[in-house]
């Protein structure tokens, strides 16, 4: 007993004491409830059984209800397109004003710094925001565009079902921007400088060196960046909270979005695990993929 | 001369990029009735200050006050529990720690949005629903652990394994060494990252939403949401609230910038 205390106090014990009760904590909040929810998705859970320790297995009567649903293949291609445009629009953009920032000229780094001030203000303020710059009738977005010629007449950006989602989508890009920014100018700093003055050299123009060098080398950048956007768009919620609440007609409504609708607000806790379960196995594996990038980077 | 240029081009860039902000800031200084001019003005004619009225109308004290519980609770367990494991991270290496560095991280990416369902009839069935800001802010800490565990990790591999053989050489503790050396010198790195968890929580809405029913104890953001409701119109009365809440996060972001900047950059690629 006292060779433990001994080695808690003064020796490995120490560490591992210290790793474990992190671990220990989130093995209850994280780990416990997503085994959980596994276990309620095969479940039929309801507002009765909401309390009880055992409740009656249905086997996959929950996925198949979940697959029957009519909206389902239209919110799982929502949430594809959603996370797909909204990571090219982020790192297309991100990575220009990456570049552009790399430049040497006064306050280049503080004015990059600046962007990120619309990442640290809630999501759901941001939501807010937009919200007010969409709005159908003395939105600033419409008059802009309207002033400027490029549309004739007021779009009603969050209620019209063909836009909704695309002006969610809009709001995440801007959201998404500077974060993307930040982490691909980590990648071009660690370009060593002088493989451009020797391309340079060479005879490679600025096209060239864009092409052959500065994209080859940012790899492994690009990759982690992009698993971790694929993880992020998955977490925004509040913003289809603020924006549209996945409506009208569930036109906007993305997997994340509609799992906790299912659950809190139609009470149907066993479909909406069934959904979370699917999204989260998927989430799970990109997180693989994003652990496993930077451990080679690391090792590199 | 081509770096003034490029100075006059990175501003453009940036006030396009935080024109949303701005006309935040405008349409809350703005009176109603100038709000809902068409075209719009972009510069008040005749600036209002209703800032005391929304606050009071709307009942802000106390929703501010719930996010700055959620924000604090969520910020003092994360540096109590993370903290010690960041250290423990950066100090062994071996093949446990990397499975537990692994386990953390993928602990990271789950959205809150998902786990609110397993969490909330968790917490349902063991009580915890009965205090319900203690339960955001648990649901809460296990969000943001893995990210504290990371980026203050990055702080305590800049500290050299010598100072801390040097002090057990002379006849510390670990645990001794622990506080009085090791702490002390990654203290920027932990303060910055407390700091950022904290401007996070502050903005938390999914937990609070899903676990806090009664309308005195919710966060700013759901007061936010119940202003804003299904058909709004008073998109001047919002924005004064979206101002008087924002300001302080974007002053500290604007104090610690550098500092933020750098902490993130080193964490989330490492």
């Amino acid at each position: 007993m006292s060779a433990l205390l001994r080695s808690l106090r003064d020796g490995r014990g120490f560490d591992v004491a210290l790793a474990a009760l992190a671990l220990a904590y989130l093995l209850v909040f994280s780990a416990f409830p997503l085994i959980y929810n596994i276990a309620m998705s095969f479940q039929e859970v309801d507002m009765f059984s909401l309390g009880d320790l055992v409740r009656p297995f249905v086997g996959l009567a929950n996925y198949r209800t979940l697959f029957a649903t009519p909206e389902f293949w239209s919110i799982m291609s929502n949430t594809a397109i959603f996370v797909i445009l909204c990571i090219v629009f982020q790192l297309a953009i991100g990575f220009g004003l990456a570049l552009f920032f790399q430049q040497d000229f006064i306050g280049a780094s503080y004015l990059r710094g600046l962007f990120l001030a619309a990442w640290i203000i809630p999501a759901l303020v941001a939501g807010a925001i937009w919200k007010w710059i969409f709005a159908g009738d003395f939105g600033v977005l419409n008059y802009m565009l309207m002033s400027t010629g490029i549309i004739d007449e007021k779009i009603f950006w969050l209620s019209t079902p063909a836009i909704s989602l695309y002006s969610v989508i809009i709001a995440n890009i801007w959201l998404g921007i500077p974060f993307n920014m930040i982490l691909l100018s980590v990648g071009l700093a660690g370009i060593p400088k002088d493989m451009y003055e020797a391309a340079a050299l060479d005879g490679a123009g600025p096209w060239g060196r864009f092409w052959h060098m500065t994209l080859p080398m940012m790899r492994s950048t690009i990759g982690a960046v992009t698993c971790l956007g694929v993880i992020f768009t998955l977490q925004q919620f509040d913003l289809f909270a603020s924006l549209t609440q996945g409506g009208p007609a569930n036109s906007s409504n993305v997997a994340q979005y509609w799992s906790w609708q299912l659950s809190f607000q139609n009470y149907d806790i066993a479909t909406g695990s069934a959904v979370s379960v699917l999204m989260l196995g998927f989430v799970i594996v990109v997180a693989f993929f994003y652990v496993r990038s930077t451990r080679q980077e690391y090792q590199a | 001369m081509k770096r003034y240029v490029l100075l006059v081009v990175a501003l453009c860039f940036l006030a396009i990029y935080l024109f949303p902000l701005y006309w935040m800031y405008l349409t809350a200084f703005k009176p109603s009735s100038e709000t809902f001019t068409y075209p719009p003005t972009f510069w008040p004619a005749d600036p209002q200050f209703n800032f005391l009225q929304v606050f009071v109308d709307k009942k802000m004290d106390v929703y501010l006050w719930n996010s700055l519980v959620v924000a604090c609770g969520t910020t003092v367990i994360a540096a109590l529990i993370g903290t010690g494991c960041a250290y423990a991270l950066a100090r062994v290496r071996n093949v446990w720690m990397d499975v537990v560095l692994f386990l953390i991280l993928m602990m990271q990416v789950l959205p809150p949005s998902l786990m609110a369902t397993p969490i909330f009839v968790l917490f349902n069935q063991i009580g915890l629903i009965a205090t319900p800001r203690f339960a955001v802010i648990l649901a809460q800490t296990a969000k943001v652990l893995p990210l504290y565990i990371v980026l203050c990790r990055t702080s305590f591999m800049q500290i050299p394994k010598e100072l801390e053989e040097a002090a057990r050489v002379d006849g510390a503790s670990r645990i001794t060494a622990f506080f009085r050396i090791i702490v002390p010198l990654a203290r920027n790195g932990i303060l910055v990252t407390s700091v950022l968890i904290f401007l996070q929580s502050f903005g938390e809405y999914v937990y609070s939403r899903t676990l806090i029913s009664q309308e005195d104890l919710q966060t700013a953001t759901v007061g936010l949401m119940n202003f804003m409701g299904p058909n709004t119109t008073d998109w001047n009365g919002i924005m004064t609230y979206a101002v008087i809440y924002v300001t302080p996060i974007v002053l500290v972001f604007m104090l610690l910038q550098r500092k933020i900047v750098s902490g993130l950059t080193a964490g989330a690629l490492k």
